[in-house]
């Protein structure tokens, strides 16, 4: 690599405070005086990252800086080492992209205040290179000092008074920081970090005294919960711009100086400092969940961030070779998200979480807010979620579960309020009275970070222990990548053609080799892909926003079939999730459904996560195949458990099911058949891929399966239950895909050769006759503009090729014959019959059963009846939906008469699983060990039958007096509440009024109810931190005094 | 007890009575006071843990006779390095209290009071 010419680092500090003095004679010269800082921070940025290179790709050594020509421990001396380059560079890279974001708020105030944001960089600086441990001293003090200066720069009474609370604290940790200091020296006899660290002042009697302190006030720099008023205050009262320094530099630093001083200690001491790291991790998000002031929420989030840094360095031993790449990621990951979220704040102005919707106006920005949020969080692509995938597997592999979990939680806890957030900037209102400017400089730093998230991302991915692996996904993401940047310019026809084909040409490219389970999932996520978005082809204008996710979603279902690592896996499973949470973000009324369904699956995620982290550790730790699964020798029914309640998050089994309805049926009218009838199908894939490597597995002794079994029976029922009850026609839809994913998971439990033939039969029927239902409700929906069943009606002469779509789509939901249903229920009971799960098997009969309520509700309140006056002129649903709709049902058509053509090949390679019990075929006829069934004569017979009757009701009826609307009347009374008067609303009243104490809402009032555990005992905690300067003080003192408890106490 | 025990447990006294100062004290001028007489404790403490009993001013002049060998130079002075580093702290400490009795001006002039308490905007 090129060489390049290496500055002695000593000139980072010298042209900082060089040049810092120097501003002073430019106190007319504002803009002089701005731009020399900014060529400063430009220098010192260089010299770092030449640095830097040369660490990197010239094998550069270390190298000791001595000044006043004594070497230590004569004096002081600097040390450029990788990490202290890598460090400097951050800083000072942030020092200058945000000197030019704060270019109005500098120049407001002048060359004073330039020159002590340069300071504040030079301090920063030094804090990271001095290995003296009163130089550090010193620079920390400058720093403090420094952000004390720079929290006024906008000069309110809030910010003064958060000044003084931030120096009162500050103050008080310096001079204990000075106490240990002074101890150190005499204990140890010098104050260079290296001889002390060899001094070994925990030997020495007092010694611990110095230890204890200088550590306490390095942890307490870090603000650690709930001894952090000060500094949160600090974050919520001073600019964003210098936030953003604070934040990404600062802690950065303060974090690298305890790493250096932390070996003064042993190994107590670290434990503490991780289980001080967590607590922080876990109080400050904790914290986050009630704030609603953009920069304060984010001061908590940062604080939070340290903590979790402090828990890797405390676990440093542990972690062993991959701590470095594990700090790594989170800290570029913070670096660049939360220096980039505070800009943002800066632009957006108004400290009002619910007021961020103006950002819309500058849809690029709210690009990067995802992006920022998506990498905090560590989701793929991006850095923290490489490093959180290697630490999970790490801290797996060293047997440290609680620890995993903790973490996990942690950062579900930071999932709420971050997506809320983002869920206020996407869908509420912008308000026009608030006004969004976005000058150049306060865009530009956005960009360069936004887009360096990327780029880091992808070198972590290379990084990254089976990195190599992850090539697969270049293809589909640079198009999702394009996607992104035509977005702005292209209209729906030509993005939705190159979908299709990008898809198709994937497709055929990629996955035609694919074979068994994996085939028949990819007909379902392509082709059902495919199907749906031809469906898009009726919408109009750009659909900003939609493309890219929508091909990330399919990207990701996509790699879920192609992994072959388990890396690979949850990867894919992170990107389809990433992919659907805006899309159902997308719909009208979505807010509080897409949160719901973020949570849900990111728990689910994480827990699969955790299976995935303890199944590396118990199958040796020495492979990431997906073949693990298969090898696990301890923990098996935990991994069991953790993944298939993970997948069924995705499944929506019941107590994990209340973000779905909401989801599916508020999503725009093809979104819904893309997650309602393709996605749901990649938690079931997850659950083939799991009971297929891992058998039948046991927790505390009750067989997994036989829960799964039950758990899927409830769910078929109540989900059923619920779907008669609703009065939107999409949300009936949505309970119905729970019922019907009941099923799925019922007849998997059965791990018998029929059960699954039923159950991957009907995860294509699903899909198939659920796509087709979302697709023609959906075309009414968007004719009507409603989607309340009773607002509709006698939509049959208006809208019959959609009528004959729901009335084809119900008929094969119902699993009446002829339609391929019926072929699912034939299947089902004979695999009932021979596993003898009787009780479980009459429930999801009577789920069937209950399926015909639901279905002759969504047709007759739609389709039949009177038609209202305002619906007189509708047309007919638009055509490219038409065409989708007529595809499937097709497809229905082929599969009822030939259903040899599906379960043929998929029972050919269920024998190698399951060779117990499988069918025979005779042609098109179907032979089990009970019975015998043929598609044709079936077909045959039941259009025989319809005929018969459908000739007799004709004739009959040619004398029958039609009903025009006007022959009902309300004797001249104008009813309240017109609904009443309807007979589609209620519509199943005495049975609700029988079984609805069945469907009460329990699991949503549970989840609420935690939900409002959770915000209660935020509120609760968050009442610690009640402003006043001296409480903040007194917490400093406490912390102080718990600490000692547990270090020279104990 | 030498001087140097003593300057410590003075020290140390003061810096008690600084934090109790910092504390209680509602009244954000006597806050600042509170952080004086913390900081003079420190340096106290700084200065008598570098005392060496019966020793000198670390300067090389007259107390100590030309030509005495480096070894008993160092056995007849006090440490230097913990004065040379006070010096430095003194000064911190007085940019530290300048800053945060200016923040109290501006405190002031906005809420005309000097209670801790009237500045709790920002919570939670």
């Amino acid at each position: 690599m090129v060489n390049l010419i290496l500055i002695n680092p000593i000139y980072i500090i010298g042209i900082g405070l060089g040049t810092a003095f120097l501003l002073g004679f430019f106190k007319k010269g504002k803009s002089v005086a701005w731009a020399l800082m900014l060529a400063a921070l430009a220098v010192m940025t260089y010299i770092s990252f030449t640095w830097l290179w040369s660490f990197i790709f010239n094998g550069q050594l270390p190298e000791q800086v001595y000044t006043a020509g004594f070497k230590p421990p004569f004096s002081i001396n600097l040390l450029m080492g990788k990490s202290e380059a890598f460090f400097t560079f951050l800083i000072s890279f942030v020092g200058f992209l945000g000197g030019i974001y704060l270019f109005d708020k500098l120049k407001e105030q002048g060359t004073h205040a330039i020159s002590v944001y340069l300071i504040l960089i030079m301090g920063l600086n030094g804090i990271v290179m001095t290995r003296d441990i009163f130089n550090l001293f010193v620079f920390l003090e400058i720093a403090s000092i420094a952000t004390a200066g720079l929290i006024v720069l906008t000069p309110d009474i809030k910010a003064f008074s958060a000044g003084f609370k931030y120096m009162i604290a500050s103050g008080l940790i310096s001079g204990f920081l000075l106490i240990g200091i002074i101890f150190a020296y005499y204990f140890g006899g010098t104050l260079n970090i290296d001889f002390l660290i060899q001094a070994d002042l925990l030997a020495v009697k007092g010694g611990v005294f110095a230890v204890f302190l200088i550590i306490i006030a390095l942890l307490l720099e870090l603000k650690p919960f709930p001894a952090n008023g000060w500094g949160i205050d600090a974050y919520e009262a001073s600019p964003a711009g210098i936030n953003a320094v604070i934040s990404a530099a600062s802690a950065g630093a303060v974090y690298y100086v305890l790493s250096k001083v932390l070996p003064i200690a042993d190994a107590k001491w670290y434990t503490v400092t991780a289980v001080v790291g967590m607590i922080t991790f876990l109080g400050s998000n904790l914290m986050g969940i009630k704030q609603a002031d953009a920069k304060r929420m984010l001061g908590y989030s940062s604080v939070g961030q340290v903590g979790l840094l402090l828990v890797f360095l405390g676990l440093s031993k542990q972690l062993g070779i991959n701590f470095e790449f594990i700090v790594f990621g989170i800290i570029i990951s913070h670096y660049l998200a939360k220096a980039g979220l505070f800009w943002l704040a800066g632009i957006v102005k108004t400290g009002k979480l619910k007021e961020w919707g103006i950002l819309r106006r500058k849809p690029v920005l709210v690009f990067f807010m995802g992006t920022f949020i998506f990498a905090l969080l560590g989701l793929p692509p991006f850095p923290s979620f490489f490093a959180k995938w290697t630490l999970v597997m790490t801290l797996s592999a060293a047997g440290m579960n609680l620890w995993v979990g903790l973490i996990l939680l942690g950062s579900l806890v930071e999932a709420i309020y971050l997506f809320r957030w983002l869920g206020y900037t996407v869908k509420l209102d912008d308000n026009k009275e608030l006004s969004l400017s976005t000058p150049l400089y306060k865009t530009i730093p956005v960009w360069v970070f936004g887009l360096l998230t990327y780029y880091i991302g992808y070198l972590s991915s290379t990084m990254v222990p089976g990195g190599s692996s992850l090539s697969m996904f270049y293809i589909p993401l640079a198009f999702v990548g394009v996607l992104f940047i035509v977005d702005k310019f292209l209209p729906v026809l030509i993005k939705n053609t190159v979908s299709i084909a990008a898809m198709a040409y994937y497709g055929w490219y990629y996955m035609a080799d694919l074979t068994e389970f994996r085939m028949l999932f990819a007909i379902i996520f392509i082709g059902g892909g495919i199907i749906t978005l031809i469906a898009g082809y009726a919408k109009n204008g750009k659909r900003i926003g939609f493309y890219p996710f929508a091909m990330m979603m399919y990207a990701g279902l996509a790699g879920l079939l192609l992994s072959e690592n388990i890396l690979q896996f949850f990867i894919s499973w992170e990107l389809m999730t990433l992919g659907s949470y805006i899309l159902i973000l997308r719909g009208k009324k979505s807010m509080p459904h897409a949160l719901s369904y973020m949570l849900f699956s990111l728990g689910g995620a994480f827990l699969i996560l955790a299976g995935l982290g303890l199944a590396y550790a118990s199958s040796g730790a020495n492979s990431i195949s997906l073949d693990i699964l298969k090898n696990v020798n301890q923990y098996s029914g935990l991994i069991y458990a953790f993944l298939a309640v993970g997948f069924m998050t995705k499944t929506a089994a019941i107590g994990l099911h209340i973000w779905l309805p909401g989801a599916h049926a508020e999503a725009e009218s093809d979104v819904s058949p893309m997650v309602s009838a393709i996605l749901l199908k990649a938690g079931m894939f997850g659950l083939v891929v799991l009971m297929l490597s891992m058998g039948s597995q046991s927790l505390g002794g009750v067989s997994l399966p036989y829960l799964l079994g039950w758990l899927g029976a409830i769910t078929a029922i109540l989900g059923n239950i619920m779907a008669v009850f609703q009065e939107d026609a999409k949300r009936l839809l949505a309970y119905s895909s729970v019922g019907q994913l009941g099923y799925v998971v019922f007849a998997m439990a059965f791990m018998s050769h029929l059960g699954w033939l039923t159950a991957l039969a009907f995860a294509l029927n699903h899909f198939v006759f659920k796509a087709l239902l979302f697709l023609a409700i959906g075309g009414v929906v968007m004719r009507t503009k409603t989607k309340t069943m009773y607002e509709m009606g006698g939509l049959i002469k208006r809208m019959p090729f959609s009528f004959i779509s729901v009335l084809i789509g119900i008929i094969a939901l119902s699993g009446l014959p002829p339609l391929t249903g019926f072929a699912g229920k034939w299947l089902s009971y004979n695999a009932v019959i021979e596993k003898g799960w009787y009780f479980q098997g009459f429930l999801v009969s009577i789920a069937g059963l209950v399926a015909f309520l639901y279905c002759f509700r969504i047709i007759h309140v739609i389709f039949l009846g009177q038609p209202k006056d305002k619906f007189k002129n509708i047309k007919e649903a638009p055509l490219p939906m038409l065409i989708a709709q007529y595809i499937l049902i097709g497809a229905i058509m082929l599969f009822s008469i030939m259903p040899n053509m599906v379960l043929k090949p998929v029972g050919d390679f269920l024998i190698q699983y399951f060779p117990d019990g499988a069918l025979q075929w005779q042609g098109g006829t179907a032979i089990s060990r009970l019975g015998r069934w043929s598609g044709v004569a079936i077909m045959n017979i039941t259009m025989g039958i319809f005929g018969i009757i459908f000739v007799w009701l004709l004739f009959i009826s040619r004398k029958a007096v039609k009903v025009k609307p006007f022959n009902i009347f309300y004797s001249g009374e104008a009813p309240s509440r017109p609904e009443l008067t309807h007979f589609g609303y209620n519509f199943f009243a005495p049975y609700k009024k029988a079984v609805g104490f069945l469907v009460q809402p329990l699991v949503t009032r549970f989840w609420y109810g935690l939900a409002d555990i959770l915000h209660s005992i935020s509120d609760l905690v968050r009442r610690l931190y009640n402003g006043n300067g001296q409480t903040y003080a007194f917490y400093v003192i406490i912390f102080m005094v718990v600490f000692s408890f547990f270090t020279i106490g104990g | 007890m030498d001087f140097g025990q003593i300057a410590v447990s003075v020290g140390f006294l003061l810096i008690l009575i600084g934090v109790w100062g910092i504390l209680t004290q509602k009244n954000i001028i006597k806050i600042v006071i509170g952080f004086s007489v913390f900081d003079t404790g420190l340096h106290m403490i700084m200065v008598g843990i570098g005392y060496v009993k019966g020793g000198t001013a670390p300067i090389l002049d007259g107390a100590i006779a030309p030509g005495t060998a480096p070894i008993n130079i160092v056995a007849g002075i006090v440490d230097p390095v913990p004065q040379a580093l006070v010096l430095t702290a003194i000064v911190i400490g007085l940019g530290v209290t300048a800053l945060m009795l200016a923040y109290v001006v501006r405190l002031y002039e906005d809420r005309k009071s000097l209670d801790i308490s009237s500045y709790e905007d920002l919570k939670w």
